[in-house]
């Protein structure tokens, strides 16, 4: 069962803080999200936000294709060198 | 008065979505002038979320962006994104009159590039409209990938209360955001760029940004002071000199600072900033004002203080102290072309007492500069020693005496003490370090008691009066209400004056003796002196002589550039609505300040050591993450630093404007439904149900997740239910209309779906199947083919079990009939649409009439569709009622063919 949903504004921000630690559990070997929420002590769906909202700014990235559960991995992604002066 | 023959443009579009467009560009093929207003960043309206439109599955984005692309850019349509239509009314030669106002994006929509660069940079995440609150966007965002304009735009809901109240001039959602982000450097630069004495702040400020924190109507208001400090402790362990020198660009201009209080130190930093000489003078041995002398060391130390000066002497201010400034004259003499004196309060008041020469009597000024920077500490070992005064600098001398060895330390004050002027936490924390209070009793002599020791006997107040600020100005006491107090020392802390005096012949005073300036520029009666902080406002707070300092600086700057001086310094955005996001905040944990660790009284007082810890990392962005996020956009600049074309602009403003025009078509669109009003169907409660809509941004190409992905846990569903009729046709929610589209998309969603997920099983539960449009039926029929399970039943509860999967419970109307249940990984919930009724605002000359169900009506639909009940005033699309693309661009055809016909008519009237 889900936890309690809370505040998806307060769950949003959350991330600026999260994302450090979901980078310091994926850096080593990629993960799905339930094992990244595992890691991190956060709800399954929360912790889906998050690493989403990463994935969208270029922090982190799926590998492959989806395990026989159906779960992506997700690997950290270097930051990309600015190209402007 | 109009002119017909003189309009601004032919036909004004309202909503720029499909119908918008389709109306624009007809009229515009026509050689009509358009102006189109859509109050999104971009157009293209709902259509451009979408994956594919049924049943032709073609690519939404490939219909819609070249009518977007055409809309945007053909010569006919005036394109107006971001922006709101106020009001029209009609002329009376059958014109329009229209106000409206473009919204300030914040964003130079000519030079920005679209590279998203500040949306990666920003550190506000917000819910994401576009992705219907999939996932989040910054609050600097391209709306989506396709938008047009691809401009960004910076999401702005007022000023951060916090912000808005700091006199300083302080971005404390910033740097709070920053804290949260990790990045302390980028948070104490923000801080620096402000308010130069960072340190000083973070120890000794009194915080009104706390007072004024959103959060403080809940659990408590964010630490910003707590969460500065660990900012400031942080960086300054890693820079213990500034990494900056003097800015190139350097002036001839010269500048004199009277006093580096505060004020002066910071009118000196920012006009140093600017290129001009700037030279500090200061009458004592050493910098700081009232931060060196008037504060004890376990608030601001002195090491903390020098380095935050250093911030300001690396730009190349001199400060040449043990120089007192005798008269302007002498500085104009010098040859400095302005002057800003921030000469302070630091004149103590002293009141007679009888027989103040039988015990050891002085000021609080002089105790403290003693204390300070004095060679030795006063000699107050073993005595008793009181202070006359219940203001802050009243319980500074107390509570500095008490880490002296005394024997008792005693404050005497007129006032009662819930009417003290310290704060609350000082008089706290002076009891709690064995500070005795006599509060409410007014000092009547000193006299040498039987023991020979001094006394000084109090009579308690009867009555008492207040100023509007609530300085007291006036007292009764009671005879007979004698109380004596041992007093071998007796300190005055009972107000400070301005040290004005050298320069009363030179400018215009105040009868308290304050300079008398102009309130918005802070300019003297001598047009080359500027004047603020104590001088100007009385006895104030640091933060506030600080944004005194800055002000002054940035009118000092127009003044010596002779540029004119009638220019707005603060913005002018409105501050954000507490109670509005107090109320959108229900559902927020309830997350209590993180307590500031203390040494125990007894142990603080045994030394001058600052007794406040500061945070560890940890608990300082935990203590960040609790702001609010009032304001949207936290002002952290990051997007300013991040944009390689410098198109952040936060000075824009909303524009205002009125036109005439010929015609008007009202495309507006239509709301969705939200399905959270259906408590049953779980949505909103359990994540793996979602909307039509959300479903739809699963399947686009620019989709929010990696794929169609479970919202609770990033799975692939195996098994997905799609549950028609929500809302729609559905009395409960007082929507009696059939969607027109709920059958038809659901079928698109299916097919997808199979595509995407070939192992899936994807059941419809349906009341009907309302298949009636073109090669509709045929749609539906392949999606049978394709395996999906129609399933003939009105589904009356989703319950989630384990695994977050859900059990659909349903009236099975075939079949085995009864009340079934079903077990899905996934529920989409097909929801129903709403008439738009921000629509109906838009006409101020009268009322535009609607059907039953507050659509729009047209009331000959057959013989003249997209006519309203106003002549000229037509209607197109969606806001008449629901219906599919295909519909919706006839419409708006139909209605672009009847604005053109009014507009022939008006023109030959």
């Amino acid at each position: 069962m889900s936890a309690i949903r809370r505040d998806m504004r307060e769950v949003m921000r959350d991330e600026m803080i999260m994302r450090d630690r979901i980078i310091a559990v994926i850096q080593e070997e990629p993960k799905t999200v339930p094992e990244i929420a595992e890691a991190i002590g956060a709800p399954n769906h929360e912790t889906v936000c998050w690493v989403m909202a990463m994935r969208r700014y270029g922090m982190i990235e799926e590998v492959g294709r989806p395990d026989v559960d159906g779960y992506f991995k997700y690997e950290y992604k270097e930051p990309e060198e600015e190209t402007h002066a | 008065m109009s002119d017909k023959n003189n309009l601004d443009y032919d036909v004004m579009v309202v909503g720029a979505g499909t119908a918008g467009m389709e109306a624009s560009l007809s009229l515009g093929d026509m050689g009509y002038k358009v102006l189109l207003v859509e109050k999104q960043p971009s157009i293209g309206g709902r259509t451009i979320l979408l994956s594919k439109v049924f049943p032709t599955l073609d690519c939404a984005s490939c219909i819609s962006t070249p009518k977007m692309a055409s809309s945007a850019h053909h010569p006919n349509i005036t394109l107006m994104t971001y922006s709101e239509v106020d009001g029209i009314t009609k002329n009376a030669d059958g014109s329009f009159h229209v106000n409206l106002h473009k919204k300030p994006t914040y964003v130079d929509q000519v030079t920005c590039t679209g590279c998203g660069q500040c949306a990666t940079a920003c550190t506000v995440p917000l819910p994401d409209e576009y992705n219907y609150n999939m996932i989040a966007r910054r609050a600097a965002h391209i709306p989506f990938p396709q938008a047009v304009p691809k401009k960004a735009v910076i999401s702005r809901g007022g000023q951060a209360p916090c912000m808005h109240t700091c006199p300083a001039g302080v971005k404390p959602s910033g740097f709070v955001s920053l804290v949260r982000a990790g990045k302390y450097e980028e948070g104490f630069k923000l801080h620096l760029a402000d308010a130069p004495l960072v340190g000083s702040l973070s120890r000794a400020c009194y915080a009104p940004c706390e007072g004024e924190c959103t959060r403080d109507e809940m659990e408590g208001s964010v630490n910003i002071r707590a969460i500065k400090r660990f900012m400031v402790d942080w960086y300054y362990e890693r820079h213990p000199e500034p990494d900056y020198g003097p800015v190139e660009n350097q002036l001839d201009t010269k500048v004199a600072v009277i006093g580096s209080g505060p004020g002066g130190l910071t009118a000196a930093f920012h006009l140093a900033k600017q290129g001009h000489q700037v030279t500090v003078f200061e009458a004592e041995a050493h910098a700081g004002g009232m931060l060196r002398h008037g504060m004890p060391a376990y608030r601001m130390p002195n090491e903390l203080l020098d380095r935050d000066i250093k911030n300001i002497t690396a730009l190349g201010v001199e400060i040449r102290t043990n120089t007192r400034v005798e008269s302007i004259a002498s500085l104009k003499e010098q040859g400095f072309d302005a002057v800003f004196t921030g000469v302070g309060n630091q004149n103590p008041r002293i009141i007679p007492i009888t027989g103040n020469n039988l015990a050891d009597v002085t000021d609080c000024m002089k105790f403290l500069k003693e204390t300070n920077v004095g060679d030795e500490l006063p000699d107050i070992e073993g005595k008793d020693f009181v202070v006359l005064g219940g203001g802050n600098v009243a319980f500074d001398v107390a509570r500095a005496a008490v880490r002296m060895g005394t024997k008792s330390v005693s404050i005497v004050c007129l006032e009662a003490k819930d009417k003290m002027p310290a704060h609350g936490f000082e008089v706290r924390e002076a009891e709690e370090e064995g500070v005795r209070l006599y509060t409410g009793v007014s000092s009547k002599r000193i006299f040498k008691g039987d023991s020979g020791k001094s006394i000084l006997e109090v009579l308690n107040v009867a009555s008492i009066e207040f100023d509007d600020k609530g300085r007291t100005t006036g007292f009764t006491t009671a005879e007979g209400t004698e109380q004596q107090i041992p007093a071998d020392v007796v300190v005055m802390a009972v107000g400070l004056s301005p040290s004005t005096l050298p320069f009363e012949n030179e400018l215009e005073l105040n009868g308290n003796k304050t300079i008398k300036t102009d309130d918005q520029t802070l300019q003297t009666s001598d047009p080359m002196v500027f004047a603020g902080g104590d001088a100007v406002l009385g006895p104030s707070i640091i933060c506030e002589a600080m944004g005194q300092g800055r002000k002054a600086a940035f009118y000092i700057d127009r003044f010596l550039k002779k540029e004119p001086l009638d220019v707005p310094f603060d913005s002018d955005l409105e501050v954000a609505d507490k109670k509005a996001i107090v109320a959108c905040s229900g559902k927020c944990s309830c997350i209590k300040p993180t307590a500031i660790r203390e040494h125990e009284p007894k142990k603080r007082i045994q030394s001058f050591e600052p007794y406040e810890e500061t945070m560890t990392e940890d608990e300082a962005r935990a203590s960040a993450n609790r702001c609010l996020g009032c304001g949207e956009c936290s002002q952290c600049q990051e997007c300013v630093n991040a944009c390689p074309a410098n198109c952040i602009n936060f000075n824009m403003k909303t524009d205002r404007m009125e036109m005439t025009v010929g015609s008007v078509i009202v495309s507006t669109g239509y709301e969705i439904l939200d399905p959270a009003g259906k408590e049953l169907m779980g949505y909103g409660k359990y994540p793996n149900v979602i909307s039509g809509p959300q479903m739809d941004r699963l399947l686009a190409p620019t989709r929010p997740y990696n794929g169609v992905l479970r919202p609770s846990d990033g799975k692939e569903p195996e098994s997905i239910a799609i549950v028609l009729c929500n809302g729609s046709r559905d009395h409960t929610v007082c929507n009696p209309l059939c969607c027109r589209i709920g059958c038809m998309y659901s079928a698109k969603h299916a097919q997808l779906v199979m595509g995407a997920l070939p192992l899936a099983d994807v059941t419809i539960y349906y009341i009907d199947i309302r298949a009636f449009g073109k090669g509709y039926d045929e749609f539906y029929e392949q999606s049978k083919g394709m395996g999906v399970q129609y399933t003939k039943g009105k589904v009356a509860r989703i319950e989630e079990i384990e695994g977050g999967n859900l059990r659909v419970h349903y009236e099975d109307m075939e079949g085995e009939g009864g009340i079934q249940t079903a077990e899905h990984d996934m529920v989409v919930l097909t929801v129903g649409f709403l008439p738009n009724l921000e629509s109906l605002k838009l006409y101020k000359g009268g009322e535009v009439e609607t059907d039953p169900f507050a659509y729009i009506r047209e009331p000959d639909a057959t013989a003249q569709p997209g006519r309203t009940n106003i002549a000229g005033l037509f209607a197109a699309g969606t806001v008449i009622g629901a219906r599919d693309i295909p519909d919706t661009v006839l419409h708006a055809c139909a209605s672009s063919a009847q604005a053109a016909g009014y507009i022939e008519k008006l023109r030959k009237a």
